[in-house]
């Protein structure tokens, strides 16, 4: 070490004890109370006060002064350096920038599906060719669905939707199919996401068996005569629930993918901008799954007429569609926060 | 520069443990009180049915907030969730700043991935984190790694006086120890650990231990004091204090350090 102190351990440390000392007081003050109880000269010493125990640090580990004051001196400037630097950005924040709420649902998202669109239609391909093979090799032969979903899980099911709508199941139970909506459906998605990691395999495991046991279940009803009344359920909500699984599973998909092909970064470095690329795809995908179990809850097992169901649910299919497809384009702000992120197209 | 000092796995496993005895404990008393609700709701108003359905409504949506929001909103809020703060644990980015929503959402959506293969075991036993803390140099689960997070232990070492070589060195001592005494860091520590125990160990104890390298480095330096433990703390002092002044405090403003 180039800097060796010509002081003994007790002369540096009795010369620079009243310092570290101050520094330790003001750091316990604003840990304690924050740091609006400091007075303006007292936050003007905190800088000079660490960057001086940095200093001290530094020059006892070079003197090699024992191993105690060293500890002593790391655990007083880490704790400085933890008053002294906040968040680089606003704490809640998930996109950067000011009106950061907002612009996460207008522009932000919808953005971020866009620029994974790859793995978006990836994923879209993942649930659906599934679904639709579920559904039609279930209109053949019903008994491929008792092959994915348990027959004892099947059977009330068909009972139910024969039943229509013509009673409404009441305010009480609405509001427990909403609460299982939630819990079930958000989970679902999040661990499409979180598994996608594993180089996209856990999010298109979850894909793939969610449609077809989704196209299974739909297949099994029809065939027996209960098509209407799940069509009328399903489409309410369908665009939200559907759509946000899909999401969630592309932003698994692109999260994996980053892995395999990290092009010039570091594996681990390419996963890091991606996965902070796509987490606005996840919290959106959640939101898009908490309206969708209030309308599952509380809209799609209701008494209204068929028509309006049908209507409303096929606009809904409509303005999804529009919102990710359109919303936020050619944005300045929204490319300009994401430039600061330093997140591009190709991340 | 400082390094912080690093959270391993059965310190992080036991406040992960305390947080779900937490959460679970609040769940009951919760579901406590929707019963009593609900039964209240299900005698006025005759509908026992759809209250109680409300209520499993509810539990349903605090199991969710349990899994997926607990974690995030209080790592993201104060740092720390009451289990890491009982263990004297706390989440900083790999840079050292404090975490936003957006790293601590996306290192506790990673708990899914971490807790595989045995997800049933809700994190408890958490295969792949393990591996991944044990493959990585600061203990980092895939949720960190992927938010770019770590987990430290912010505890304060109080200073430690510096330790003093008493009674000083006897004119016969001096005759004998050579100017310059050279040890290595692993000795240097080794001995200092001693030097602050064994005014706590018996006489013998005391001895026996300074006698496992008393021998070596007596040798290498050609010294003997009157005993083992003598021994070392001499050639500590040497080592660490030779040519060294040991000048009185003086005062001093913050930022005039040189």
């Amino acid at each position: 070490m180039a800097i060796v102190s010509a002081l003994t351990e007790r002369a540096f440390a009795g010369r620079r004890q009243r310092d570290w000392e101050i520094l330790d007081s003001l750091v316990r003050t604003v840990q304690n109370r924050g740091l609006r109880v400091l007075l303006p000269e007292q936050i003007a010493q905190l800088s000079p006060l660490y960057r001086d125990v940095c200093a001290d640090l530094s020059r006892a580990e070079g003197a090699r002064y024992s191993a105690p004051l060293i500890d002593y001196l790391q655990g007083l400037a880490a704790a400085a350096h933890a008053v002294l630097y906040g968040h680089a950005r606003g704490r809640w924040s998930v996109v950067g920038g000011r009106g950061s709420t907002v612009r996460l649902f207008v522009e932000a998202f919808p953005r971020a599906v866009r620029r994974h669109k790859v793995a978006m239609l990836l994923a879209f391909l993942l649930f659906f060719v599934p679904f639709f093979a579920g559904f039609f090799a279930t209109m053949v032969d019903p008994g491929f669905a008792l092959r994915i979903v348990p027959e004892a899980q099947l059977r009330p099911l068909v009972e139910a939707y024969k039943e229509g709508f013509s009673s409404a199941r009441g305010a009480g139970m609405d509001a427990a199919m909403a609460g299982f909506y939630v819990n079930n459906n958000v989970g679902i998605a999040l661990r499409c996401f979180a598994t996608g990691l594993f180089f996209g395999l856990g999010s298109a495991f979850y894909l793939v068996q969610n449609g077809l046991a989704t196209g299974a279940i739909m297949g099994y009803v029809a065939s027996h005569g209960a098509g209407d009344n799940i069509l009328t359920f399903v489409v309410g909500h369908g665009s939200l629930e559907l759509g946000a699984i899909v999401l969630a599973g592309g932003a698994g998909m692109a999260m994996g993918w980053s892995i395999v092909a990290p092009g010039d970064k570091t594996r681990i470095a390419s996963l890091q901008s991606t996965a902070k690329s796509v987490v606005v795809v996840v919290f959106g995908a959640a939101v898009m799954l908490f309206m969708a179990a209030a309308v599952e809850g509380f809209w799609s097992a209701s008494t209204l007429p068929t028509i309006v169901k049908r209507s409303v649910g096929g606009a809904m299919f409509l303005i999804v569609m529009a919102y990710i497809v359109l919303a936020g384009r050619g944005s300045e702000q929204a490319a300009e926060a994401e430039r600061a992120e330093g997140i591009d197209r190709w991340t | 520069m400082f390094r912080h000092r690093v959270a391993g796995p059965s310190r992080r496993f036991l406040a992960y443990l305390l947080d779900l005895i937490i959460c679970y404990t609040a769940f009951v008393v919760i579901a406590f009180v929707v019963v009593i609700v609900a039964i209240g709701m299900a005698a006025a108003t005759d509908a026992a049915e759809s209250a109680i359905a409300a209520g499993i409504g509810v539990l349903l949506v605090v199991i969710f907030a349990i899994q997926w929001v607990y974690f995030a909103v209080l790592e993201a809020w104060k740092g720390r969730t009451p289990g890491k703060a009982a263990l004297g644990l706390r989440v900083v980015s790999t840079t050292g700043r404090p975490i936003g929503f957006r790293a601590a959402a996306l290192r506790n959506v990673l708990r899914a991935a971490d807790a595989l293969p045995l997800t049933y075991t809700a994190g408890l036993l958490s295969i792949a984190g393990l591996a991944s803390m044990s493959t990585t140099r600061r203990f980092q689960r895939l949720g960190d790694l992927v938010a770019g997070t770590i987990v430290i232990i912010p505890e304060r070492a109080t200073v430690a006086a510096p330790l003093v070589l008493w009674p000083p060195a006897q004119p016969y001592e001096l005759a004998q120890l050579p100017d310059d005494v050279r040890l290595d860091a692993d000795e240097r520590l080794a001995i200092e650990m001693f030097l602050r125990r064994r005014a706590r160990l018996g006489r013998a104890r005391e001895l026996e231990l300074a006698t496992m390298i008393a021998g070596t480095l007596g040798d290498r330096f050609g010294f003997r004091g009157q005993d083992a433990s003598r021994t070392l703390a001499v050639l500590y002092d040497r080592a660490a204090n030779a040519g060294r002044i040991d000048a009185p405090a003086s005062s001093r403003t913050p930022g005039s350090w040189r």
